[in-house]
């Protein structure tokens, strides 16, 4: 039993206002010899610095920054330890102070909160946070391996070599706990796919039927190939920055509300239960029917007590009540398709044992009351996991200020990445989009971040 | 004097991009430390788990995998025998398995819920095929062993 003290949920505050003023990506492959990490990064920050709108120019901008912060999951992928000395050198920042985060998966998420502690202490002014992962290196085999060496090397990793399984385990108990239907699943996967195919940084886009996904190769029972994120080379840029340099960059500034981190056992094994810490939107009623003979404990294998802690700080930080009605749109870490629907949960979307309604409803999609993962998610368009945290807000924040068809509608961008834009491309833009949140997920568990933006 | 240019050459991949293969095998010499006496536990068919030897301390099951330090209060922990038959978690067949994995191809992986047992150990399935709720009981390689955790697995009880 997990037992918290007085302070332990003391919900986190800003000393200032922390904006996000512009984002820049490249697009994600699965191998990308073309450019090497620091070009990738390069070609990210000079998409935020250039094509953002701006009112200063890129010199100016340049002249702005006073601290950095790097994100990069893995070392083994790119067999270059602090890569981000020399990235941050081949940026032009020396001789500025910089830090590079590593909490697995949520490696993007963490960096953004670093550089939100930053801005919002006044110890820095304008941030660039730069995420990539170079995962081309070695096979297919060798970097699930890789991977799988970011579970515990003692008593989990040799159990497959492969994170699926460890995702696939809680898969299976989370289906014979909830009874949520296999074409529930395929569904989510259906549909980041499709989002996928109306971005040009998407590596896997693709129009599948549930049938499809379904009957695609089983990576780990339960889950096909299709269902699983992608891995990939590519990087991310977003720039933080206080209330005053906002006004000079941008007129559309959109306002970092919270951003908040939770953790859990990295190994999934090691889950003890404790009461549900309940979110805003829910009261112990909510969970009366809850416990049985199936579910007798919390969070057990099915729920991310990592994802509910970052969730229950972020929305007091942020004064969320329902995130249902309070966001206009959501980007998951849709790493499976088992893990979105158990992270519908942890963020309050549908009480525990419920998160299938999310799906079924309609509510995900666009158009619909929460449209998740436009931005074609890690199903569809990319994981080149330390820029993954980053991507999924540069996708919020162009969607906050109405930039998804600048970013995703303009053929030259899609011809720049060596692409045609379809026929059949649409605009997946939010109409009047006001509040947004990204979940960013590492390990089973182990590290989870929520940001809330807005735009004001 | 003439220094010789090294023998060594890397191999080309593809010559544009100019792309070569870096080989990498060297082997990581790894101390279980404290935890080590659970690795040679097994050979003995015994599974070492730990408990807080801390009488104020809340958590009174026991760890497993074994922490020599309780996480709740520091204190080191006592180790004792866990229970060698307990119920069938959850499971997956991983089919397209990383590199090192060392177990035949359609082996179940499995979580064992144990009682007294604080936490649900990972293991796979030696025998049988899986179920939720099956009850299975614990089997030691003390053949030839692995001296990892593959030297625990368990089999329909």
């Amino acid at each position: 039993m997990i037992k918290f003290g007085p302070q332990n949920l003391r919900i986190p505050k800003f000393e200032r206002p922390v904006y996000v003023v512009a984002g820049g990506l490249t697009d994600y492959r699965k191998r990308y010899p073309e450019k090497n990490t620091c070009q990738l990064c390069t070609e990210a920050l000079r998409m935020a610095v250039e094509e953002n709108d701006l009112k200063l120019d890129p010199e100016e901008v340049r002249r702005s920054v006073n601290w950095c912060v790097y994100s990069q999951f893995a070392d083994h992928f790119g067999d270059q330890l602090l890569a981000a000395a020399k990235v941050h050198d081949y940026l032009g920042f020396d001789p500025l102070g910089n830090i590079e985060v590593k909490t697995g998966g949520a490696t993007g998420g963490s960096a953004v909160l670093a550089a939100a502690q930053a801005v919002a202490s006044g110890y820095a002014s304008c941030v660039p946070v730069v995420g990539w992962e170079r995962m081309d290196e070695v096979s297919t085999k060798v970097g699930n391996s890789y991977i799988a060496s970011a579970a515990c090397k003692d008593f989990e990793s040799e159990l497959g070599w492969m994170y699926a399984a460890y995702y696939a385990l809680m898969a299976q108990r989370y289906q014979y706990e909830n009874n949520v239907p296999r074409d529930t699943l395929a569904r989510i996967a259906c549909k980041n796919h499709e989002y996928a195919r109306h971005s040009p940084f998407a590596q896997n886009p693709g129009k599948y039927t549930v049938k499809e996904i379904l009957e695609n190769d089983i990576v780990s029972h339960p889950l096909s190939f299709l269902e699983c994120c992608v891995m990939s080379v590519g990087a991310a840029v977003l720039l933080l920055c206080d209330e005053p340099t906002a006004r000079r960059l941008t007129d559309k500034p959109v306002q970092l509300k919270a951003i908040a981190g939770g953790s859990h056992t990295l190994r999934t094994a090691d889950r003890r239960h404790m009461p549900i810490l309940l979110l805003p939107n829910e009261t112990p009623e909510t969970y009366a029917d809850y416990f049985g003979a199936k579910r007798d404990a919390w969070p057990g294998f099915s729920s991310f007590l990592a994802s509910r802690t970052a969730a229950y700080l972020a929305y007091h930080m942020a004064g969320i009540k329902d995130p249902l009605e309070d966001f206009d749109l959501l980007e998951t870490h849709d790493a499976f398709t088992i893990s979105d629907v158990q992270t519908y949960e942890d963020i309050g979307l549908r009480p525990y044992g419920r998160g299938r309604e999310f799906i079924e409803s309609g509510d995900a999609y666009f158009e619909g009351r929460l449209p998740t993962n436009l931005s074609g998610g890690l199903i569809g368009t990319m994981h080149a996991v330390g820029a993954t945290g980053i991507f999924q807000i540069v996708e919020l924040l162009w969607q906050l200020q109405g930039k998804y068809d600048k970013f995703h509608g303009d053929a030259a961008l899609w011809r720049r990445y060596g692409k045609e834009k379809p026929t059949d491309w649409r605009s997946l833009q939010v109409h009047n989009a006001k509040r947004g949140c990204a979940i960013s997920h590492a390990g089973t568990g182990s590290h989870v971040t929520c940001a809330i933006l807005e735009r004001v | 004097m003439s220094i010789e240019w090294p023998s060594a050459t890397l191999e080309v991949v593809q010559q544009r991009p100019l792309t070569v293969k870096n080989p990498k095998t060297w082997p990581h010499i790894h101390s279980y430390g404290g935890w080590g006496r659970f690795f040679a536990g097994l050979q003995e068919r015994k599974i070492l788990a730990t408990r807080c030897a801390n009488p104020r301390c809340e958590e009174k099951r026991l760890w497993l995998p074994p922490r020599c330090e309780c996480p709740d209060c520091w204190h080191a922990m006592d180790w004792v025998e866990a229970p060698q038959r307990g119920r069938l978690y959850t499971w997956s067949i991983v089919k397209y398995p990383g590199e090192l994995f060392k177990l035949p191809p359609d082996t179940p992986l499995i979580s064992v819920e144990l009682d007294g047992v604080c936490t649900k150990v990972m293991s796979w399935l030696k025998e049988g095929k899986p179920e939720i709720g099956m009850p299975v009981r614990a089997v030691f390689n003390t053949q030839r062993p692995t001296h990892t955790i593959l030297d625990l697995a368990w089999v329909p009880a």
